[in-house]
């Protein structure tokens, strides 16, 4: 009976959710912080590119150091650091998006697959998400990266998603565990909703911001390993991102022993920096909505 | 003899709309060889004054004003430190609503009674041990087996009992189980209530239950103290309150149980919700709103708790005989006080 | 006690089910890459000015033991092999054993990994602790966020700022290498110095890797466990503080054993950045010289001990959970 009268609520008012989610993240402000890093970044990655067309390359300026014309200097082959810096940003966002959408695709079919039909269907999908979270994900996403080119954001992405659902599986599955436990599953059922209805529009919408949790986190690892990847040298450099330009600094400026590359090096250290610092900051809200224990008194 | 005497406790919550009383002016005395049911709805600040007994009232709530003079000790809500930390399982033994978990899970029960042992600067351990398997044994167990136990191999019924061993071990004179029954089957319920007063009888404790179960509380205390909204409304002898219960929410309370009035059709559910923190009045009598014999003086004047016949206490505007009769909405009742 | 055996056994045998999967999937993985061995090589012999004959010759000369089998009996063999420990041989430097070039990066990522487990483990839980005690409180609250910081940075990044700092600003660490390549290696004091002094940003690097994830595991378990009524009971009862922090912290720390796992798998993967970026001769740069030259063995080698490394870690991490839970005991 409670779950029922809990689930009629649930029905009728979906907006409480979106107001618990603004209050989370406006009472505090490293949390709008981190919301305004993100946005930037993403606004950057949308509208960057623009602006700058193709990189504009200047043979007399190579190494210069930061000006009105180069405001962060330019780099071995007098490219503008940045305007590679934020044409660099449409790849590495891109990239974590598709990634973050192939994981979430695959982990959610997964794990509700598994917690709403348990049973046999359950071990096996339970199996191989065993499987693909024991498996290191980088060393194996470095061996692929000889079959593969990572040129374009859709097959670094896809291959990301691929080697990234195991733990957005287990967690949609848990939760569907515990709905079901808590008889949200019956009562559904008890009203004679068909089970296409129960899984899309009662769990997924029970589920969505628990997943945005992990899909948030997993997204600052996917950063890291796709801008690692061209960090290695391990991808062909077809196109400009903040990877290529550290192994650039790095392995063929010796940024580490001359100043003159150190602002080509810092730039995309810094953005990196950046962009998790406001992933981090903004996953505290969001933590606090799910974790109430978590809350600290007013 | 009385063991504890609780004057005009007040006890605040911190909210967001500032600092709320959650007991107001509560007196309550604990006497020796006497078992007291503190009986209320979730909420009524029940467990708020049981924990204040041990000057142990969580955030964000503090005592407001009122003493806890326990004998022997002096006020409890005036100890810090490690006097107060003596105090606790020392003179008041404390049996705790959720006593399913109330032992560290990685630990035998007979490790953790050494390190209640050690804390409580008790010289003779085997001494403790001794006792402690004596008690378990008196309460129906196997002492030994059960020192040797974790907690997860106990039945609900078992933990509950070794909590009454860890708050009596220590020679504690006052008892303070808070919900003892509420997570147990009927059995083990009837029995846990069975080793209370046994226990209670032999070693001439103050007892203090509190339960939302009138039920329960009707079979084995001495004395009935009925808690509403922060505030102590009726007390007395148990008998006597149950069979002529003076005050409207008392008898409502148990008008709603089949237990006592042992019919089940004339059960009847008190309308309304019971009060939290922030909707319980402020200003007159905090029962008005589901109160059938309300009267204007209710709106206005908080009634006090007076002292009336045979040891009994009530605070209520209306009269006991208009109570009683059960005709609510009587005009003669404005303004009545005892 | 049997019962433990029992469970050490069916993790063993889940252990095992997972290394075999993962070697199959490894063998025809390796085996599906394209270009063949020598492929690098002959262009590498081309780009040296050899015309195509001869630099064909060159290489049929090196890679001649190619096996031309099956695919299917070819992978038979290799397990047969595996049983006896022999991952094969390299391909590049032809004719040393694969399991050779393994023992010897081997040291070189677990010694600085396992230190820097330990300890960013001892700094993580105490920070962890007070994160949680404090969490209302600004430094509390600051504490957290440099954990997760510090845990979501990519660890190239990390290593590189420290670099930066440690080496060209302030010139107190060298940059790359296990040592001073001019002194030998041996048990004297200077060469003993020189391999702590240049393993001491790699530490560092493994150290704040997991530095994040066992403070954050930690906050989480300790305010879980505050929350549990048997502290309150211990409080209540008058136990001693030492006594309670001790039922807290055995509580608390319980669940940082699937941490340890975890942490395993981040330092192995960091690994690859941190050794390049140190110029360290570690696994991690062992497999990624060996992908850059198309060694297939040494690649599947080194994948396959990495793996069995993390399983390994998971079954350690599940035993001593049952050392400690009497729950899961029985």
């Amino acid at each position: 009976m409670a779950a029922t009268a809990a689930l009629s609520t649930r029905l009728r008012n979906r907006r409480p959710a979106l107001n618990a989610f603004r209050k989370a993240v406006t009472r505090k402000p490293g949390r709008l912080i981190g919301l305004g890093i993100i946005l930037f970044f993403v606004l950057l990655a949308i509208c960057g590119p623009w602006f700058y067309g193709s990189l504009a390359v200047d043979p007399n300026a190579i190494y210069a150091a930061p000006s009105a014309d180069h405001w962060l200097g330019t780099d071995f082959a007098g490219s503008d650091v940045f305007q590679e810096v934020v044409v660099g940003a449409r790849y590495v966002l891109s990239t974590a998006a598709l990634a973050a959408l192939f994981t979430s695709v695959l982990g959610i079919t997964v794990g509700l697959l598994a917690g709403y039909h348990r049973g046999f269907l359950d071990s096996a999908l339970m199996r191989v998400t065993d499987f693909v979270l024991t498996i290191p994900g980088l060393p194996l996403l470095i061996i692929l990266s000889t079959v593969w080119s990572f040129g374009s954001p859709w097959q670094m992405g896809l291959v990301l998603g691929l080697t990234g659902w195991g733990g957005v599986a287990r967690a949609v599955r848990s939760q569907a565990l515990t709905l079901r436990e808590r008889g949200f599953l019956e009562a559904a059922r008890g009203l004679g909703l068909p089970s296409r209805h129960i899984i899309v529009k009662e769990l997924l919408p029970n589920i969505a911001p628990y997943v945005a949790m992990h899909l948030l986190l997993s997204v600052i690892a996917f950063i890291g390993a796709e801008v690692g990847l061209f960090f290695l040298g391990l991808v062909p450099f077809s196109s400009t991102n903040w990877g290529v330009m550290l192994n650039q600094a790095v392995f063929s400026g010796g940024a580490m022993n001359s100043p003159d590359a150190l602002v080509y090096l810092l730039s995309p250290l810094v953005c990196i920096l950046l962009l998790t610092l406001g992933i981090v900051l903004f996953l505290d809200a969001i933590d606090e909505l799910f974790n109430p224990r978590l809350r600290e008194r007013a | 003899m009385t063991e504890v005497q609780v004057r005009d406790l007040t006890i605040e919550y911190q909210t967001s709309a500032g600092w709320l009383p959650a007991v107001a002016g509560a007196s309550l005395d604990l006497r020796a060889g006497e078992i007291t049911g503190l009986v209320g709805e979730s909420g009524s600040g029940k467990s708020t004054l049981a924990l204040a007994l041990l000057n142990a009232v969580p955030e964000p709530g503090r005592v407001a004003a009122g003493s806890v003079e326990v004998a022997g000790v002096g006020d409890v809500l005036s100890l810090s430190g490690k006097q107060l930390r003596k105090v606790r399982g020392g003179e008041l033994g404390y049996v705790f609503q959720a006593s399913q978990n109330s032992m560290n899970p990685l630990k035998t029960i007979g490790k953790q009674l050494l390190d209640l042992g050690r804390s409580h600067e008790v010289k003779d351990l085997r001494a403790l041990i001794a006792r402690a398997k004596d008690l378990a044994n008196r309460m129906g167990m196997d002492g030994d087996r059960v020192l040797d136990s974790y907690q997860h191999q106990l039945s609900g019924g078992m933990r509950q009992r070794i909590g009454i061993v860890f708050a009596l071990v220590l020679n504690a004179k006052v008892l303070i189980l808070d919900e003892p029954t509420t997570a147990l089957d009927m059995l083990s319920q009837a029995a846990v209530l069975d080793i209370v007063r046994t226990v209670h009888d032999e070693n001439q404790l103050s007892t203090l239950i509190i339960t939302h179960d009138i039920g329960a509380i009707s079979e084995i205390a001495d004395r009935l103290a009925v808690m509403y909204g922060g505030r102590i409304v009726e007390d007395g002898p148990l008998l006597d309150v149950l069979r002529r219960p003076t005050h409207p929410y008392t008898r409502a309370l148990i008008g709603a149980t089949a237990r006592i009035t042992g019919d089940v059709d004339a059960a009847r559910a008190l309308p309304g919700r019971p009060p939290d923190l922030t909707t319980v009045a402020r200003v007159g009598c905090v029962f008005r709103d589901r109160c059938p014999f309300a009267v204007t003086a209710c709106a206005d004047t908080e009634p006090p708790l007076v002292v009336g016949e045979a040891g009994r206490r009530r605070a209520c505007h209306v009269e006991p005989s208009t109570v009683l009769s059960g005709t609510p909405g009587t005009p003669a009742a404005v303004g009545g006080q005892p | 006690m049997t019962g433990f055996a029992r469970r050490l056994a069916g993790k063993l045998l889940a252990g095992l089910v997972m290394v075999w999967v993962v070697v199959t999937f490894t063998f025809f993985l390796v085996h599906a890459l394209p270009g063949k061995p020598g492929d690098v090589q002959y262009e590498s012999y081309i780009m040296q000015g050899f015309n195509p004959e001869e630099a064909r010759a060159k290489v049929t000369a090196v890679y001649g033991f190619t096996s031309h089998d099956p695919l299917f009996s070819q992978y038979l063999g290799y397990l047969g092999r595996l049983l006896h420990g022999d991952l094969g041989q390299s391909v590049y430097y032809s004719g040393v054993p694969v399991s050779h070039l393994i023992w010897s990066a081997l040291p070189w990522t677990v010694l600085p990994v396992l230190t820097g487990l330990l300890v960013s483990f001892l700094i993580g839980v105490i920070a962890g602790v007070i994160a949680a005690v404090k969490r209302s409180s600004r430094w509390g609250g600051l504490l957290s966020v440099s954990g997760s910081l510090v845990a979501g940075v990519p660890s190239f990044v990390l290593a590189l700022l420290l670099l930066l700092v440690f080496h060209t600003e302030w010139h107190l660490l060298p940059d790359a290498g296990t040592s001073d390549i001019t002194l030998e290696p041996g048990w004297s004091p200077e060469y003993v110095g020189s391999v702590v002094q240049h393993a001491v940003l790699p530490v560092i690097s493994y150290a704040l890797l997991s530095y994040g994830g066992w403070l954050l595991a930690m906050k989480s378990s300790v305010i879980t466990v505050l929350g549990d009524d048997f502290i309150l009971a211990s409080e209540l009862r008058g136990l001693a503080p030492v006594t309670r922090a001790r039922y807290i912290g055995r509580n608390a720390i319980l669940p940082l054993f699937t941490v340890l796992a975890l942490s395993f798998g981040i330092m192995f993967a960091g690994s690859f950045f941190i050794e390049q970026t140190f110029d360290y001769p570690g696994l991690g740069e062992l497999l990624l010289k060996s992908i850059g030259v198309r060694d297939y063995p040494v690649m599947a080698g080194a994948f396959l001990l990495i793996t069995v490394a993390i399983i390994a870690a998971n079954i350690v991490a599940d035993l001593c959970y049952t050392l400690i839970d009497p729950r899961v005991r029985r």
